[in-house]
């Protein structure tokens, strides 16, 4: 079943909630999740290159790096 | 695998952040016309505004429920706080941010909303 | 550098490039540790293989992004939390998480008695939290266990389901979804047990 912009966004929402603020806790020696703050950023950041990926391949700028 | 939505409203705007708001946040695009600052100061803003609200208002409750208050009090509190959510909700429209988008992650804390 | 994707307690090797790295009684599921931005599309693949695991094995999610220095490391770091690890374990086999939210619909700001006098404001306060409660403990009749993120007039919590439980769940929303026309009711699903990864203390 083809999943709509809509789906797509909020099952993003529920997924970085969990990937980002779930799990099991273990500390690495790098972790992408650096600081709370950056949490938010990744996830707002995940977010919106979903959409790109779905309708705006073009008209998005380039992200730099996570960290 | 990414088909998630098990049960939901036709309209799920509700539950999903604005998109065009969102990217400009992320890239840190810095959009100096007049209009887009405002709205991204608004946003930042009423986020707080909200949290405060919502803090207050669960105190408020509180008070309420410890059976300390008068008829007068309660009445006088309860339209205080009608007055701030109605007041919200037109600020909101203003810059035109969902309850969503000022759905701020508190790290640990979990979400405001 | 590897990175962690999930724990097990089974350890049948996982399909390459992942490795099952033993570590006492638990297997570590590794990979090779991914380079380069984080988009939704990285969150997506990284999901896509801790959900492949899930389909053969009992797992526990790892957060995203744990990157070790190597197998020796990773084993290091999860015998060290056998006890709790195992618990968890446990408590999530057989099953899957579903995330439900539920907030009031937003009536039009104009519709009539919307704004009434203080004591009508708090009333119908405490009525849309009463509602969201009962949904929460609706909810949680059809699961295993549950975990609240938020709640007052919005919920946001996460249901450990059995997997031959989760169609029934479903349907359950939507019941709820029709009995209470004043709220948005969103299920979504299934997910691997990521709110019921960190279970503290053994029981």
């Amino acid at each position: 079943m083809t999943t709509t912009i809509a789906e797509q966004e909020v099952a993003l929402v529920d997924l970085v909630d969990r990937l980002l603020g779930g799990g099991v806790v273990i500390a690495g020696d790098i972790t992408l999740s650096v600081a709370d703050v950056d949490l938010v950023y990744v996830g707002l950041r995940a977010l919106v290159s979903s959409v790109a990926t779905a309708e705006e391949k073009n008209a998005l700028p380039a992200m730099g790096s996570a960290l | 695998m990414r088909d998630k939505v098990l049960a939901g409203p036709l309209e799920l705007d509700p539950f999903a952040p604005d998109r065009e708001r969102l990217e400009n946040t992320l890239t840190r695009r810095v959009n100096a016309d007049p209009e887009s600052v405002e709205r991204g100061l608004a946003q930042l803003v009423l986020t707080i505004v909200e949290l405060l609200r919502q803090l207050m208002e669960r105190q408020a409750l509180r008070r309420i429920d410890g059976g300390t208050l008068s008829e007068e009090q309660i009445e006088r509190l309860g339209r205080t706080f009608m007055e701030l959510d109605r007041r919200m909700e037109e600020l909101r429209e203003e810059f035109g941010l969902t309850e969503e988008d000022l759905n701020l992650d508190l790290g640990p804390l979990g979400r405001l909303l | 550098m590897i990175e962690l994707y999930a724990i097990s307690d089974d350890p049948a090797p996982p399909d390459p490039p992942l490795r099952a790295v033993p570590c006492g009684r638990l297997t570590a599921l590794c990979g090779p540790a991914s380079e380069g931005a984080v988009t939704a599309e990285t969150l997506w693949r990284h999901e896509e293989i801790v959900e492949g695991l899930m389909e053969t094995r009992n797992v526990l999610p790892v957060r995203f992004g744990t990157v070790l220095e190597d197998e020796r490391a990773a084993a290091r770091a999860v015998s060290g939390r056998d006890a709790q690890l195992t618990a968890s374990l446990d408590r999530v086999r057989g099953a899957v998480e579903l995330a439900v939210r539920a907030q009031p619909r937003e009536p039009s700001r104009d519709a009539p008695g919307r704004w009434g006098t203080g004591r009508d404001y708090i009333a119908a306060k405490r009525r849309r939290t009463a509602e969201i409660r009962m949904v929460r403990e609706s909810l949680a009749t059809a699961a295993r266990d549950s975990v609240v993120q938020t709640e007052s007039e919005h919920l946001r919590a996460a249901y450990l389901v059995d997997r031959d439980a989760v169609d029934d769940f479903a349907r359950l929303v939507r019941r709820v979804q029709r009995a209470h026309p004043g709220l948005d009711v969103l299920c979504t699903g299934p997910w691997p047990p990521y709110s019921f990864a960190e279970a503290g203390e053994p029981a």
